[in-house]
């Protein structure tokens, strides 16, 4: 996965306010995370991961709520921001 | 209409050349995972699609300006590797043509790995890694998923830390990469990176994240001197992600960087001072390439 440019990153921060560097790293790690494991495989299939590892991350599910969530507080004032400029550009 | 189908590099004059293929995205699931499809705006831009095949050429085989990993452009391996590019706007925009989608989390171009196979055998190809090239509105971001060996057929043991694994000749489902056709710097080489690498013997994972354990990753505090021993060739850890350094609430740690003052390519590349192009591999990732390579290049 192509890593954030640092101006991406200070982008974020500057048009979420509510938006903390802690959750900019949090989501990078569980999208990154997404493409660590075989999505056509049980997790067991990997030789490089212990269960209590698995066990740390959550499931599958539970990371993909979690990134939606995160999604939303970090991009969605410049969503809002975007939709109403091209709103207003009509 | 046009369909144009191109050898960027020959390759090995053999039935099953090692086999990069650089494929113009007919369609995108938008959202990814939704069943919705949408022509890709690549489509009718030829031009466009022909400078990011040729971009993702020359930062796999170390032709960027300035650029120090030049891996893939060993005289061992570069004239055995065959690179194709494939263009055809002729398609429906339906689901076994979309070879991309547009994650709704995130601005990430998802390859849809599970259609490559089919997709590419109506034009006679098999490839071990495959970037789907995208011109999305509004999706930018590069995303990869690593090999589905074929762990029922043959390949090359050799040994890791966590015991026998094995450079496997062939795949069930090939390297994936959904790229953007206005990548640049070292993505395309970040994103062969994982691809190349496989789900069942030995991934390689995103190091400017704490990344769970993998064949370049490892966990634990204190960092140990060691990082891992393959095929009986000891490798040191990078103790302080030199370039870099360890955030203090990460368990991950790397292995030795060949040059220690930049980050490694399978790290943050854009937080090199001297440029991204001026990032290399750390050690053991390429070894590890490299043997996985010849393995393949070697396939009976």
């Amino acid at each position: 996965m192509q890593p954030l440019k640092p101006e991406q990153r200070r982008a974020i921060l500057e048009n979420s306010p509510q938006a903390q560097p802690a959750d900019i790293d949090e989501y990078e790690r569980l999208l990154s995370l997404r493409f660590a494991e075989d999505p056509d495989q049980e997790p067991a299939a990997a030789p490089d991961h212990t269960a209590q590892e698995r066990a740390l991350v959550g499931s599958q599910e539970e990371r993909e709520a979690r990134l939606k969530q995160l999604h939303a507080k970090l991009f969605g004032a410049s969503e809002n921001k975007k939709a109403k400029t091209a709103a207003a550009h009509g | 209409m046009a369909f144009v189908e191109k050898v960027m590099r020959v390759g090995a004059t053999k039935p099953n050349p090692f086999t990069i293929c650089i494929v113009a995205n007919p369609a995108l699931e938008a959202p990814w995972k939704s069943g919705i499809v949408i022509p890709d705006p690549i489509m009718g831009q030829l031009a466009a699609f022909q400078a990011a095949a040729t971009y993702i050429d020359s930062a796999l085989f170390g032709l960027l300006p300035g650029q120090k990993e030049v891996l893939l452009a060993d005289p061992a391996i570069l004239p055995f590797i065959r690179v194709l590019s494939l263009y055809d706007d002729g398609l429906s925009p339906a689901l076994a043509n979309a070879l991309v989608g547009q994650d709704s989390s995130s601005f990430l171009l998802v390859a849809r790995r599970n259609v490559f196979v089919a997709f590419l055998s109506r034009y006679e190809i098999q490839a071990d890694v495959v970037y789907a090239v995208s011109a999305s509105v509004s999706h930018t971001r590069a995303s990869a998923w690593c090999t589905t060996d074929d762990d029922a057929g043959d390949g090359i043991p050799f040994m890791v830390d966590f015991g026998q694994l094995f450079h496997r000749f062939n795949c069930t489902i090939p390297g994936t990469v959904g790229i953007h056709a206005t990548a640049c710097s070292l993505t395309a080489l970040h994103e062969f990176g994982h691809a190349v690498s496989s789900y069942s013997n030995g991934s390689i994972v995103d190091l400017y994240v704490d990344s769970n354990p993998a064949l370049n990753n490892k966990l634990g505090r204190p960092i140990p001197a060691g990082f891992a021993t393959y095929n009986a060739t000891p490798f040191a850890s990078d103790g302080a992600r030199d370039g870099i350094g360890y955030p203090s609430d990460w368990r991950s740690y790397h292995c030795e960087l060949v040059d220690s003052s930049r980050p490694a390519v399978m790290d943050d590349y854009y937080q090199s001072t001297t440029g991204p192009e001026a990032c290399l591999h750390d050690q053991i990732t390429k070894r590890f390439i490299r043997d996985r390579l010849l393995a393949k290049i070697n396939r009976p």
